[in-house]
């Protein structure tokens, strides 16, 4: 999933978060008086509940009525509501909170952990036993807001618009339905391929209020993929026809779009028609919701730090780091810190830089602390240092430690392993790329360079005036040609390695910039996906210590945190651990 | 930058005959057997404001050529430390109590203190962001003042079809807007020449290249006025008479006639130049590795920053603000100075 802040591209060398949505959450600890010791929550595994039923339980002391303001500093926001083309931490966070349901979702329990429950579903699906068939009964109660009943048809028609990558190029139906449904790979979807009705293609069998898919490869986490917005309902025929459905989607749950002006504002009022009855994770507190995108973060800083009648009701997703110490004392808990389930990484290319000594020296050359300053980070609070590529929180994640200890800025043991590699006699040549434009960027490739070259490497820095990722992930382009070192943030989609580790480390994916590929481990990945469910974690764990341990082929920088500030009269101020955002679904305004 | 550096309304009268004067007068004689240079230059010397403008700007001068020596009497330089070291990852980035002000006492170690996040040393950072400020000003109003100054006599001189052409240029190049084609080159220069390793040595050429191309305009088309008013006059039409080649009357009977305008154009391209260098390095598309007072000012100019540290914005503000006021004073008092008609 990507994220569209651009505050995110430009805060390192390696830095657009890609993707975000997954469980596991850190119960926002340092919402101590003082706050001055905020520190990384503990973090836990998110859980499922196939049995919960509505209406969802209520927030203790929420009061209906209020407008809940919502600025989203530097983030443009998404460009289509269309849930089938939605596939970013902003746009998802809010629509599936709020406007469109799906198959399942998650819900926040009371340590702050994600939980999965139904949502149309009326449990989490039953699957066969190797997976490669997954079963949905949708609930008879859930209407759209004119009234109307949601059907199966229409959720049928929903996911099978989720195949059509021209229509929706950049939606996240072209990484999981494309893949795993059955014949989804020659079916071109219901708008490219004139199927209006979505008749071609025979993946997906609708019976009464069942539904049920069937897979080309066994795919175990359709319930997590059945919490994208993608997997929800859409009108049939021409009512949801792309674009046009996009600037005003017909909404189906507690809320629904009034007003939507792309890259400005984007208002939501009640839907009456929704009934608590049948939703199991939402509530219709707010009267009314309004986003702001593209706000400037130090106007929106002040806003929030000024508690006046305007901020009182409003909620940031995000702070400038200069003011993370005024924010802490006057805000405390409402501050709130969320883990973001992500890793930063910088990418050695495995051809280019065969040695596992170099690319460990490279790790230990890199000023970890020096570079989340440099790039306005709070050390320990928006970055903390990571052990390896699968994010705290996700299931079957290992505490171990390549080097038996966290690998710090360590210039001596740098050099040490580049003359084991045979490299001890004159600098060894890295030449990696950043965004010129931002003065943040270039300060932080500024403590990249002087950390590499105290440990005997030359740097070569190429300035770039586009998103670094465009030059990563083009292998025509020039300059990327000459690079040995890139990088890439990946948040997972939802809390399995699997939607980490195969995106950044099987040979060929998209997102693998170190162009690690090993036959072993890209088989060992395969037979992970057809593993027993239960097991999955486990081998997904062990794979991420034996991929570090054996090759490590990719440098994890730091896990990435977000910090959320709410006004004094918002009710219960917290995150939404599943992606990374405000939790919308359980906010209320105080009366 | 379509607006002229210079135009005819700040000349005063130049070319118009100076006021007969009675060659008996007390004042007649005080001048009589001093050159027009050395006159002005005692009109000068006795302009307070132009005294003072003119130490400021030598001021800054020396601090641009000397920056390194400078830099190295104080024990500072533009080298990155290790963010950690200097300043304070949790408290807003602010350098840590014992590199000065805001959060300890005046250090000798950094006496301008050190930057925010980064903790680079703001002097070495102030004297080299001068050197480049002066450095590109100077070469792009040289680069301009030449440019125009050729166009110009040749356009006044030759007249024709040569003069409509020139014209043309002129007009041609002050209706490209300044800031759209900046924008639009700098991409263009960095997709062209990143890989080089004289990236930023090209890209502060480039910037001259731009600020003189979007320059000589003004100065062109005074000379042009200028000439074609001197052309007519005896002494040009004696020379021509007498046979004397194009150039050695363009050069030789026109060119020390222009000195003064070519003065007064070049002493308001220069405050102006320094001011666009600041402003596009603010704007990311002039100098971009962070030597430069206008991404000094970027950095500095948050909220935060300027609450808790307004020194560090402080700094290259001033340093702007004196350097082209100074300059702009100064470039005044060498218009009056060179004027023959002020009274004083």
């Amino acid at each position: 999933m990507k994220r569209n802040k651009p505050l995110a591209l430009v805060a390192g060398a390696a830095l657009l978060t890609l993707a975000a949505c997954g469980g596991g959450s850190s119960d926002d600890g340092g919402s101590n008086g003082s706050g001055s010791d905020r520190e990384f929550g503990d973090q836990e595994g998110g859980t499922k509940d196939a049995e919960r039923q509505g209406p969802a339980a209520d927030v203790e002391g929420a009061t209906p009525g209020g407008t809940i303001t919502v600025y989203l500093p530097g983030d443009p926001g998404p460009d289509s509501l269309d849930p089938t083309g939605g596939w970013s931490v902003t746009g998802n966070s809010i629509q599936q909170a709020l406007t469109s349901r799906s198959l399942t979702q998650y819900v926040r329990d009371e340590e702050g952990q994600p939980v999965l429950v139904p949502d149309l579903a009326t449990d989490l699906g039953t699957a066969n036993e190797d997976f490669t068939e997954w079963t949905f009964t949708i609930r008879e109660d859930a209407t759209w807001e004119d009234g109307k009943p949601v059907t199966a048809e229409e959720v049928a028609f929903g996911i099978c618009r989720s195949l059509d990558s021209e229509a929706f190029p950049s939606g996240p139906g072209t990484e999981y339905s494309k893949h795993y449904f059955a014949g989804a790979e020659e079916y071109e979807g219901p708008y490219t391929g004139k199927d209006p009705q979505c008749e071609a293609w025979d993946g997906i069998s609708v019976d009464g209020q069942d539904i049920t898919i069937s897979m080309s490869t066994p795919f175990p986490d359709m319930d997590y993929w059945g919490a994208f917005m993608a997997m929800g309902p859409a009108p049939l025929g021409n009512a949801s026809k792309p674009p046009n459905y996009g600037t005003k989607p017909l909404s189906n749950g507690p809320y629904k779009v009034e007003s939507y002006k792309p890259n400005e504002e984007l208002v939501l009022v009640k839907n009456d028609q929704w009934a608590a009855e049948s939703d199991p994770g939402r509530h219709q507190y707010a009267d009314e919701f309004v986003f702001k995108f593209n706000q400037d973060q130090a106007k929106v800083d002040e806003i929030m730090l000024s508690d006046n009648a305007d901020s009182q009701t409003a909620v940031s997703t995000s702070l400038g780091s200069d003011k993370y110490n005024d924010a802490n004392s006057q805000l405390g808990d409402r501050l709130v810190q969320q883990t973001s389930q992500c890793v930063s990484t910088l990418t050695p290319d495995y051809e280019k830089i065969p040695e596992i000594e170099v690319r460990k020296a490279l790790a230990y050359a890199y000023p970890y602390e020096d570079v989340w300053i440099a790039g306005g980070e709070v050390p320990g609070v928006t970055r903390v240092p990571a052990n390896s590529v699968m994010p705290p929180g996700m299931a079957g994640k290992k505490e171990f430690q390549v080097d038996g200890e966290q690998i710090t800025y360590d210039p001596e043991k740098a050099k040490e392993l580049l003359a084991e590699a045979g490299y001890g006699d004159e600098p060894y040549e890295i030449t990696m790329v950043y965004y010129e434009v931002d003065p943040l960027a270039v300060a932080t490739q500024d403590q990249i360079t002087k950390g590499f070259e105290a440990s005997g490497f030359k740097v070569t820095a190429i300035p770039v005036q586009d998103s670094p990722y465009n030059i990563w992930l083009d292998p025509d382009n020039k300059v990327n040609k000459k690079l040995n070192l890139r990088g890439v943030n990946w948040c997972s989609d939802w809390p399995a390695g699997s939607t980490m580790l195969p995106p950044l480390l099987k040979g060929g994916a998209v997102y693998n910039t170190a162009f690690f590929d090993e036959p072993s481990i890209n088989d060992e990945m395969d037979a992970i996906n057809e593993m027993p469910l239960e097991d999955q974690a486990a081998a997904w764990g062990d794979l991420d210590e034996k991929i570090m341990t054996e090759y490590f082929p990719i440098i994890p920088t730091a896990f990435r945190n977000d910090l959320f500030a709410f006004g004094t009269k918002i009710g219960n101020p917290t995150g939404d651990g599943s992606i990374g955002a405000p939790n919308y679904k359980d906010l209320y305004v105080m009366q | 930058m379509s607006a002229e550096t210079a135009g005819p309304e700040t000349l005063g009268s130049l070319s118009d005959e100076p006021e007969h004067q009675d060659p008996n007068s007390q004042k007649a004689k005080e001048i009589s057997g001093k050159s027009p240079m050395r006159i002005a230059m005692g009109r000068l010397a006795k302009d307070k404001i132009a005294v003072v403008c003119a130490v400021v700007v030598l001021f800054f001068v020396i601090c641009a050529v000397f920056a390194g020596t400078i830099s190295n009497l104080f024990g500072v330089s533009l080298e990155t430390p290790l963010a950690s070291e200097r300043v304070d990852g949790l408290n807003n980035g602010l350098p840590k109590p014992e590199m000065g002000p805001p959060n300890g006492p005046f250090t000798w170690e950094h006496p301008m203190g050190v930057a925010p996040r980064t903790g680079e040393d703001n002097l070495a950072y102030w004297l080299h962001g001068c050197r480049i400020s002066l450095m590109i000003a100077f070469v792009a109003t040289m680069v301009a003042s030449v440019v125009g100054v050729v166009v110009g006599l040749l356009s006044g001189f030759l007249g024709g079809a040569v003069d409509k052409v020139l014209s043309f240029f002129i007009d041609m190049f002050l209706t490209i807007p300044f800031l759209l084609a900046a924008l639009t080159l700098a991409p263009i220069l960095n997709d062209r020449f990143n890989t080089s390793e004289n990236y930023a040595t090209i890209q502060k050429f480039s910037l001259i290249m731009v600020l003189a191309f979007f320059g000589w305009m003004g100065t062109a088309r005074l000379i042009r006025g200028e000439v074609l008013a001197l052309r007519e006059r005896e002494f040009v039409q004696a020379a021509r008479v007498m046979g004397m080649p194009t150039s050695r009357v363009l050069f030789k009977e026109l060119l020390p006639n222009l000195a003064a305008p070519i003065i007064i154009s070049v002493s308001l391209m220069l405050p102006s130049f320094v001011a666009l260098e600041a402003g596009l390095a603010y704007l990311g598309i002039g100098v971009t590795d962070g030597v430069s007072w206008g991404q000094t000012i970027l950095r500095g100019a948050t909220p935060t920053y300027f609450r808790e540290y307004p020194q560090y914005l402080w700094q290259p503000l001033l340093g702007i603000v004196a350097l082209v006021l100074s300059l702009n004073l100064l470039g005044d008092a060498v218009r009056d100075a060179l004027d023959p008609k002020t009274r004083r």
